[in-house]
C-alpha cells in the first residue's frame, strides 16, 4: 500500500463505494440473493478503479474493503433494514450496475439515477386491496374452495390488508403483528362460515395464508443456503419459518378458539 | 375440471403476486404464463408419481428453465420471472395443515407434516439450484466450444 495516498483519490473512493453500497442496500432491500448483492458491489467498486474488492453481505448487514494504489484501503459498513419486495427496482437496480461497468457515468448522474429508482412508484392503496382480494380469492378456489368461499376469502382479504396497512403503521414488533394480523383473518373466516357467506373455514383460511407468509423469502433463503452463503440463508430460512409458524398458529388459533 | 380451475386460478394467483412485487407492465403476462406452466407439470408429473416431492422438484426444474429463458428474451433478471412463477409451490396448504395439527396437540402428525412442509421448500430450491447449474455447464461448454 501507498504510505501517502492522496487525498482526492481517498474522497473519490469513498465516493463511489458509498454508492455501490446503496445499489447493494437496495438491491437487498427488494429481494435479492446474497450473490447477486455481493457480485454487483464488486463489479461497480472494480470498474471505478479499486484493484481489489472485499465484500461481505448478510441479511441485516454489508460490509466492503476496497483497496488500490491511489488511495490506499477503504472500507464503509450499511446496516440493512426492511424487507419490501419490488422487482420493478430490482431490475431498474440490475441495469445501473450494468451501465456503470460499461461507461462509468460521473458520481452526480449515479446519484440522481439511484434516487430516481428509490422513488419508483408502487401501486396505490385501492389498487392493492383490489389484487388482494383477487389473490386471496383465486388460492382459496386453487385449494378446493367453493365459489362461496372464494368470495369470502376476497372479502377477508381486502379487511386483513388494511389491518395490515394499519400495523405496519404502528410499527410493532413483526412476529407480533404477523400473529395479530393472521388472528383476526381466522376470527373473520369463522365469523364467516357462522354467517352462511362461506362453506368450509379451512379453505377460506388457506387462501388468505398463502398472502401473508413469506414463501419467496422461504425458498430465497434455501438458495442462499445451497449457494454457500450460509450465514444469510440460516438467518432468513430461521425467519420465515418463525413468521409463517406464526401466520399459520394465529389463522389455526383463532378458528379453534372461535369453534 | 379442478384442474382447469387450479391452473387458471394458478395464472391469476401469479398474476396478483406480480402485481404486488410491481413487476413491469409488459412482464407480467409471462411471469404470470410461468405460474401456469409450474402447476401444469406438477399436474403432469402426477402421471408418474403421487409423491408430492419429486412432483415439486420436477416443476421447480421446469419454471426455473423458463425464467432463465424469458430472461435472456425479455432482457431482465431471473428473479423477476422465477419468484412469480414459483408462487402456486408455496407450500402454504401444507404448512396450514401441519400448524393445525400443533394447536390440536398431535405431535406426532405434526411432525411428520411438518417435515413434509420442509422438504416441499428444498424440493423447490433444489430444482431451481439444479437447473442454474446444469444452465451454467451449458452455458461453460458453449464459450469454450464457441
Amino acid at each position: 500500500m501507498c504510505p501517502h495516498p492522496d487525498q482526492q483519490a481517498v474522497d473519490y473512493a469513498n465516493e463511489y463505494l458509498s454508492n455501490a453500497l446503496s445499489i447493494g442496500e437496495q438491491m437487498l432491500r427488494s429481494g435479492a440473493e446474497v450473490s447477486r448483492v455481493e457480485d454487483s458491489i464488486r463489479r461497480v467498486c472494480l470498474a471505478y478503479g479499486a484493484e481489489r474488492v472485499d465484500v461481505f453481505t448478510i441479511t441485516s448487514s454489508i460490509v466492503v474493503t476496497i483497496s488500490g494504489k491511489a488511495f490506499g484501503t477503504v472500507t464503509q459498513t450499511r446496516r440493512i433494514s426492511g424487507l419490501q419486495f419490488d422487482l420493478r427496482r430490482l431490475e431498474r437496480l440490475n441495469e445501473l450496475s450494468r451501465l456503470i461497468a460499461e461507461r462509468l457515468p460521473p458520481m452526480a448522474t449515479v446519484e440522481s439515477a439511484l434516487e430516481r429508482i428509490r422513488s419508483t412508484p408502487s401501486h396505490s392503496f385501492p389498487a392493492q386491496l383490489a389484487i388482494w382480494a383477487l389473490v386471496s380469492a383465486s388460492f382459496t378456489l386453487f385449494f378446493g374452495g367453493s365459489w362461496r368461499d372464494a368470495i369470502a376469502s376476497a372479502i377477508i382479504g381486502v379487511l386483513l390488508k388494511c389491518v395490515d396497512a394499519g400495523l405496519k403503521w404502528l410499527e410493532l414488533n413483526s412476529f407480533l403483528a404477523a400473529l395479530l394480523c393472521s388472528g383476526f383473518g381466522g376470527l373473520l373466516s369463522f365469523l364467516a362460515v357462522q354467517w352462511g357467506l362461506g362453506d368450509s373455514v379451512e379453505k377460506i383460511n388457506i387462501g388468505n395464508i398463502m398472502l401473508l407468509i413469506p414463501g419467496i423469502m422461504l425458498t430465497n433463503s434455501l438458495r442462499d443456503l445451497f449457494n454457500g452463503d450460509t450465514i444469510s440463508g440460516l438467518l432468513r430460512f430461521l425467519e420465515a419459518v418463525l413468521l409463517s409458524m406464526t401466520i399459520a398458529a394465529g389463522f389455526v388459533a383463532a378458528s379453534v378458539i372461535g369453534g | 375440471m379442478t384442474y382447469v380451475i387450479q391452473l387458471v386460478t394458478a395464472f391469476i394467483g401469479s398474476l396478483g403476486f406480480s402485481l404486488l412485487f410491481n413487476v413491469r407492465r409488459d412482464r407480467l403476462f409471462p411471469a404470470a404464463m410461468g405460474g401456469l406452466l409450474a402447476w401444469g407439470v406438477y399436474l403432469l408429473a402426477g402421471l408418474l408419481t403421487p409423491w408430492d416431492v419429486p412432483r415439486f422438484f420436477v416443476s421447480s426444474l421446469a419454471l426455473t428453465l423458463y425464467a432463465e429463458i424469458m430472461a435472456r428474451v425479455k432482457k431482465s433478471p431471473a428473479t423477476v420471472f422465477l419468484v412469480s412463477a414459483s408462487i402456486p409451490l408455496i407450500p402454504g396448504g401444507s404448512l396450514y395443515t401441519t400448524m393445525q395439527y400443533a394447536v390440536s396437540a398431535q405431535w406426532e402428525a405434526f411432525s411428520s407434516q411438518g417435515m413434509n412442509t420442509l422438504l416441499l421448500a428444498g424440493a423447490i430450491a433444489g430444482g431451481m439450484l439444479c437447473m442454474m447449474a446444469i444452465l451454467h455447464v451449458f452455458h461453460r461448454l458453449y464459450l469454450l466450444l464457441r
